[in-house]
């Protein structure tokens, strides 16, 4: 499970010191402080980055938008991002809407506030919104992650890092090479959301990563993966091997 | 003598046309009824039908043309003996002889008017001075007419068959059937017809120079002429004895009947000069009754150009009526608007008066609170003074607190009252947002030992403006904290009684408020409600903020309050779908 990396685009100094305090405690990483345009265009393509803080106003001028709006245009590259204002003038809110989605802080702002807006930020752009504030889920699904909801703080794992997921009821067993941890998401939800050529169905309970497929013994009916995981295949679930490219 | 023969002559003519012309005039009851039977038997055929009626009303021309439709459709023989009859009749009388003869030898011998075919034919070939043939046929007809008994005929063949052997020079034979004639006419009583056969047969009589015998005719047609209307016939009978007295050297009284001769001649062109005046005068008449048409037509024109001014005078009238009270309604309608934006206007002055008010009250106030504490604050460090120190800035914190909250608040009150405020409608997690807004107040709720309890669900989702929702939150912790005593307890808790809206009740344990107050803060307008305690009250703009963030929200606002025991503001929310 890592943590999620932040870029603040602040050219306060005061505020984006603020906001670093505030992120590290609640164990978010922080990519890097930008402040301004260009450097935050660097910043943004050097460092692996999952959330944006953008300060909508950068040395007086709406440039925080206009970052937006650069990030918006590149289908795929675009991130998360939250605007901060102190400004609740409606042209620059209007401008600021059209870089949907479109979550904002309005300065002065507390912790919780912060750590609410990144929140809404993740849910907003990935569609799947009422997630983390509900009792029912605390996990966000992306194309290439999934965002956990560990108390205060957002947690993040990579999809390419599971194994297989153990379905208990309400809960999903998460196993990774290294690690294992249990998140609130429904089977139904989960296998909607994770690409189905990639994460399969091996019981009625078991999804699989067939990435991490070393071994498939039909005779014993189990399946092998990375790290002598041994999982069961259950005959109902069986047709999936006829889709694999089988070397013979 | 040669002038003699050739008035003869000349009378000849005139009486043969004159019994022409009587043939032409009136049909004679037999033919009538005899065609009208023929009528009644070919009813269907509409040709024929009208042929005859054509026929009967001496329209020669429509005559042919339908009897030649009635002979190319039917071949029937009596029909067809009635069209060739009735086609031989109008040539006739067209004076086309010859088409007429053809015609007539066309029909057959057995059609029931062949007596008068004969006669016709006889007059036909008389005319074109074919007079053996003449006779010919007024000989047959004659035969026929004797077997049928009809007197009128037989009249007008035996003058025909005199005349046909005046032109033969059979005089004899002639005398023989003129005086047939005059035994005939006699008989009819017809003046008219009397006198011609008087003068046929005194002119054949004269031309034999049988003066004896015929000067009486003479005298007899002279005397008969008098008593009859035709002014031709007096006139040929009186020139007649006037050729008579001028032959026998009477000279005298051949002048007075040439005279009278001459008068009747006259009388006749009178007659027709008086028939010419009458055509002109019905002609003057048709022209003035066509001037009064057209002096009718002007007056008319005349009429409705009147009627049509009027008319468009009374649309104009009524156009510029319309306009007028359009007009007037709009002047009444700009008036009212007037009058609107006047009281609108006032309102917000009000307002903005009441905004200059607090800006140099309460803001002046708190402003100078700050700078009295700081100076305080300094003169304390002095002293070294460190309880009395930290007391002072715990004091200033609040100070300064209070004042932000108030500028924030007057910052969105003049926003939402210029409209400039943003607003977005989004999901809103309950909970957190309290969560958050506690935060803020976390130290004045530590100072003022108060418990704050937040029991609302967290599976609530408001569609509400977040930011709004802060600033009513906000709003009302901050009055709850203002009016609660130390170790008091605020409450934020949650009902759902329906599936749209959510009820938020925020509880304290404070001072409360009597009933007067609270219709004071939930009086709506845009004027802020006034301030009942300067000290503790504060400036009501909150409330104010408040009420108008939960209707734009679409929410409801409710205060229960008991003094001394506690206020429950209870809002309402539209739920998340």
């Amino acid at each position: 499970m890592d943590n999620i990396n932040v870029l603040i685009i602040e050219d306060t100094l005061e505020q984006s010191d603020e906001l670093v305090k505030v992120l590290e405690k609640n164990n978010y990483n922080v990519a890097g402080v930008a402040v301004n345009y260009t450097e935050a265009l660097k910043l943004f393509y050097e460092k692996p980055v999952d959330i944006i803080i953008i300060d909508v106003f950068l040395d007086g001028k709406p440039d925080g938008i206009t970052f937006a709006e650069s990030i918006n245009i590149i289908p795929h590259a675009s991130k998360p991002f939250v605007f901060l204002t102190s400004s609740q003038d409606r042209q620059v809110f209007e401008r600021a809407k059209l870089t949907r989605p479109f979550s904002f802080l309005m300065k002065p702002f507390n912790e919780l506030e912060i750590l609410y807006a990144l929140e809404m930020a993740v849910e907003k752009f990935y569609e799947q919104t009422n997630v983390f504030f509900s009792e029912e889920q605390n996990t966000v699904i992306s194309n290439d992650s999934l965002f956990i909801k560990k108390k205060n703080s957002l947690k993040k794992v990579s999809l390419e890092d599971i194994l297989y997921i153990e379905v208990e009821e309400r809960y999903c067993n998460i196993i990774t090479e290294k690690e294992k941890f249990v998140i609130l998401i429904s089977l139904t939800k989960i296998s909607d959301l994770l690409d189905k050529n990639k994460f399969i169905k091996t019981h009625r309970n078991t999804i699989v990563n067939t990435d991490k497929i070393e071994e498939i013994i039909l005779a014993d009916n189990l399946i092998i993966l990375k790290g002598n995981h041994k999982i069961n295949l259950s005959d109902t679930y069986k047709d999936f091997i006829k889709k694999m490219n089988i070397l013979s | 003598m040669k002038s003699k023969i050739f008035y003869i002559v000349i009378l000849l003519f005139v009486t043969n046309l004159n019994f022409l012309f009587s043939q032409e005039k009136k049909f004679f009851e037999f033919e009538k009824k005899e065609i009208q039977q023929g009528a009644i038997t070919y009813k269907g055929k509409i040709n024929f039908v009208k042929a005859q009626s054509f026929y009967l009303k001496e329209d020669w021309d429509s005559t042919l043309v339908y009897s030649m439709k009635q002979l190319n459709n039917n071949n029937h023989k009596v029909m067809s003996d009635y069209c060739h009859y009735f086609r031989g009749v109008s040539f006739f009388h067209k004076k086309l002889y010859k088409e007429a003869q053809k015609e007539f030898f066309l029909v057959s011998e057995k059609f029931v008017l062949t007596p008068i075919k004969n006669f016709t034919l006889g007059a036909s070939f008389l005319e074109s001075k074919q007079f053996q043939r003449a006779l010919f046929y007024f000989r047959l007809s004659e035969k026929q007419f004797i077997k049928l008994n009809e007197d009128n005929y037989l009249a007008d063949i035996y003058t025909g068959i005199g005349s046909s052997y005046i032109y033969l020079k059979q005089l004899d034979e002639a005398e023989d059937y003129l005086l047939k004639n005059l035994s005939l006419t006699a008989k009819t009583q017809n003046n008219d017809r009397i006198c011609s056969s008087y003068i046929n047969l005194a002119n054949l009589y004269y031309e034999q120079y049988k003066d004896n015998l015929a000067i009486p005719y003479f005298k007899k047609a002279y005397d008969l002429s008098k008593k009859i209307k035709n002014y031709n016939k007096k006139e040929i009978a009186s020139r007649n004895m006037a050729i008579v007295e001028e032959n026998r050297g009477n000279f005298k009284e051949a002048l007075v009947y040439r005279k009278e001769s001459e008068q009747w001649k006259d009388s006749l062109n009178n007659q027709n000069k008086i028939w010419a005046v009458a055509d002109f005068e019905k002609k003057f008449a048709v022209a003035q009754k066509q001037k009064q048409i057209k002096v009718l037509e002007v007056e008319n024109k005349l009429k409705n150009t009147q009627r049509n001014t009027l008319f468009f005078s009374s649309i104009g009238l009524l156009l510029i009526l319309t306009g007028g009270v359009y007009l007037y309604a709009q002047k009444v309608k700009n008036g009212k608007t007037i009058l609107r934006q006047k009281n609108k206007l006032d309102e917000l002055n009000a307002t903005k008066d009441q905004l200059f008010s607090i800006v140099s009250h309460d803001l002046r106030s708190s402003v100078n609170a700050l700078k009295n504490s700081n100076s305080k604050l300094s003169a304390t460090l002095e002293t070294k003074n460190y309880d009395e120190l930290n007391h002072l800035i715990i004091q200033n914190s609040s100070i300064a607190n209070g004042t932000y909250s108030l500028l924030d608040n007057l910052l969105h009150w003049a926003l939402l009252q210029t409209k400039q405020l943003y607003f977005n409608k989004e999901s809103i997690h309950l909970y957190s947002v309290i969560q958050q807004i506690e935060y803020n107040y976390k130290p004045l709720l530590l100072e003022k030992s108060i418990t704050f309890e937040n029991s609302v669900s967290k599976n609530i989702f408001l569609f509400v403006d977040l930011d709004s929702l802060k600033i009513v939150f906000r709003n009302l912790l901050d009055n709850a904290i203002k009016f609660s005593n130390e170790n008091g307890q605020i409450t934020f808790s949650a009902n759902e009684p329906d599936s749209d809206f959510c009820q938020v009740i925020i509880q304290d344990t404070g001072i409360g408020m009597n009933e007067n107050t609270i219709k004071e803060l939930l009086y709506e307008g845009e004027l802020l409600a006034k301030k009942g305690n300067s000290e503790i009250i504060g400036t009501g703009l909150g409330l104010q903020l408040c009420k108008q963030m939960i209707k734009k929200n679409s929410g409801t606002f409710e205060i229960e309050s008991e003094l001394n025991k506690g206020t429950k503001m209870i809002l309402t929310f539209p739920k998340t779908k």
